[in-house]
């Protein structure tokens, strides 16, 4: 290998070989970065809801007659909803996981307005609702039927159960989640609640909140004029059943327009639009550096190769192969970008560190830093090997040629 | 040492044919040294680049060292070039960016010596044309003069059985000019073949015989021998 004679040669000539290093070197402390910031949203998004996602779909109804009557209305339209052929089950609720819109409370293991309640997640429910949402009881029992109370417009009063995922749960009882079955925590400071199940998953309405997977089941039916159900499906049949669902409700009471019937694909879509774009924004950005970068490198070495045509030639002359120039080429960029990447790893370690104490960021994983010296070594290797092979092509009876 | 028999070079660029060489033939024995001069455009560097197998040629058959290198592939052109050439060129060609040391080194590293034994031929050979002391320069550093001894030194380290030189005094005043053809003609006392392309009638006069190229043909009267060698061949 020529590795000495190639640096020392560098080492006289080095300007272009610095800002190319420099180049791979911010390239990798973004591109790294950049893929820690995608690798975070990306778990973000992937954290499972613990509903059965694909076969859910939500409607919401809007009551305006003058003699329109709520309660009515979701009992029959709760009634012809579960005798739909295709659905599996259905229920009325204050709100949607993921949808960004939705309720919390404060829950507290011991009463007292001076104790600060953690903060969950509330969904009224039914007693279909753990079915509808395909969710696994693994603690205690759904809700019964008796359970299940109107709720005043503006009230106080909590009804005396509640089903708990197991992370609001952990957070009550951090010593052992499952002791929380049968016990009694306090809303709004000072009421008793029971706990009488607990689910093993579920999500709250807010995909960025700390407390999303903390969640409470109220069993309640809602009087409003303004609901929404969410909707079951057998599976494969949801897409089919969407427009005879908003069909039907919207035949059943001319006093109300139904709107908003969405399925759950779509508002886990647009709860992680957000991310998603930027996932792609990222990815764009890390595409451009790196094609830059690339073209910086093949910049360099034609230049280089043009600059060198005559010297090319008369190694030639002295018996280097077409694969030593080859080879020549391919050292020279393997040594700048290993300049490169070198530096860029300290780059990356600081600007992630820098990231992390100014944006709250997570630390980048071990294994992005070598898997990210090792790609844009290989993207170096790859940018340089057109104008190497070039090289290798200029014919030894350039040595004497006189111009 | 040198054999070719009608070789001919013709250049093709479209529908336009250019013969550099028709016909040529042309015997070179060990030890000889030999000018090669003729006008521009002659043939002389078309020759002298098939003589060092830097092009190939359209016909005719030429054998080195005894060995066809007719068609031979660019691998075994470039180690026949490396093992048995020393090239010595008329702008020098020295690396620029690489010290003395480093430019002897090139053709050895091509050869595959070791460190050793590479350092050893380095020293050895610039030694032999007076610039140990300077190995650590660069050719910037260097006169004309001494940039061609260090290209000598280059061509010398892998000990090669055939030196070609082309114009090698063709950049030098005529004091150094002087100096480089005392040392290539001490080459060729201690037994290495030389070809020498020069278009100066004096220099071509210190070569045991003179081949003239003329319309890519070795002109009529081709061989001669100088009187002024006549006593020391």
């Amino acid at each position: 290998m020529e590795i000495g004679p190639i640096w020392r040669a560098m080492m006289r000539n080095k300007t272009g070989a610095i800002l190319i290093a420099l180049q791979i070197a911010v390239t990798m402390a973004i591109m790294v970065n950049a893929i820690s910031i995608m690798q975070e949203k990306s778990r973000m998004m992937s954290r499972p809801s613990g509903l059965d996602e694909h076969n859910l779909f939500t409607i919401q109804s809007v009551g305006f007659a003058d003699d329109f009557n709520e309660r009515v209305t979701i009992e029959e339209d709760l009634a012809a909803l579960r005798a739909m052929p295709g659905v599996v089950n259905a229920f009325q609720t204050n709100a949607i996981p993921l949808s960004g819109s939705g309720w919390s409370m404060g829950l507290q293991t011991e009463p007292g307005a001076e104790i600060d309640g953690t903060g969950v997640g509330l969904y009224f429910v039914d007693e279909h609702a753990l079915d509808t949402y395909g969710v696994n009881l693994i603690a205690g029992e759904n809700f019964s039927p008796t359970d299940i109370t109107w709720r005043e417009l503006v009230t106080n009063v909590w009804p005396g159960k509640t089903i708990l995922t197991v992370a609001m749960a952990e957070t009550l009882f951090p010593d052992d989640a499952m002791s929380a079955l049968g016990k009694t925590v306090y809303i709004n400071d000072t009421q008793p609640i029971t706990v009488t199940g607990i689910i093993e998953k579920m999500q709250g309405s807010w995909p960025s909140w700390d407390g999303f997977e903390r969640v409470m089941l109220v069993p309640h039916l809602l009087p409003w004029e303004d609901t929404q159900y969410l909707i079951r499906t057998e599976p494969g049949m949801r897409d089919e059943l969407m427009p005879q669902v908003e069909e039907m409700l919207a035949e059943t009471n001319k006093g109300r327009i139904v709107r908003r019937m969405r399925s759950m694909d779509e508002i886990r879509e647009r709860a992680y639009r957000d991310e998603s774009s930027m996932i792609k924004i990222l990815t764009f950005t890390i595409a451009l550096l790196v094609a830059v970068t690339s073209l910086g490198i093949v910049g360099l070495a034609s230049f280089s190769v043009n600059r060198r045509t005559k010297q090319i030639g008369t190694r030639r002359a002295l018996g280097a192969t077409r694969v030593a120039i080859l080879r020549y080429f391919m050292t020279e960029n393997f040594i700048i970008s290993l300049l490169g990447v070198s530096l860029g790893a300290a780059l990356t370690i600081g600007l992630n560190i820098l990231m992390i104490e100014t944006f709250a960021l997570t630390r980048i994983a071990w294994y992005l830093v070598p898997a990210a010296m090792l790609i844009l070594l290989g993207i170096g290797q790859a940018a340089v090997l057109g104008p190497a092979r070039r090289a290798s092509s200029v014919p030894p009876a350039v040595a004497t040629r006189t111009v | 040492m040198l054999s070719m028999q009608n070789i001919s070079m013709v250049y093709r660029a479209g529908l336009v044919e250019t013969h550099a060489l028709r016909n040529f033939s042309l015997e070179v024995e060990e030890g000889d040294f030999v000018s090669v001069t003729g006008p521009s455009g002659s043939g002389k560097t078309t020759f002298l680049n098939i003589a060092g197998l830097l092009e190939r040629f359209t016909d005719g058959r030429y054998e080195l060292d005894g060995r066809d290198v007719s068609s031979l592939s660019d691998k075994e052109s470039s180690a026949v070039r490396n093992e048995k050439i020393g090239f010595v060129f008329q702008s020098f060609n020295l690396i620029p960016d690489l010290n003395l040391f480093d430019n002897v080194d090139v053709p050895l590293r091509y050869r595959g010596f070791n460190a050793n034994e590479r350092k050893k031929r380095i020293e050895t050979v610039l030694e032999t044309v007076g610039l140990a002391s300077r190995m650590k320069h660069l050719p910037s550093q260097l006169s004309g003069g001494q940039q061609q001894r260090v290209a000598i030194a280059r061509a010398l380290a892998g000990k090669p059985r055939l030196m070609l030189a082309d114009e090698p005094t063709g950049n030098l005043d005529s004091k150094m000019a002087l100096g480089v053809m005392e040392l290539i003609s001490e080459i060729n006392r201690n037994g290495t073949t030389i070809i020498m392309v020069t278009h100066d009638p004096e220099l071509a006069k210190m070569a045991n015989r003179n081949v003239h190229i003329l319309d890519g043909r070795v002109s009529n009267g081709d061989i001669e021998v100088p009187l002024s060698k006549v006593a020391t061949a």
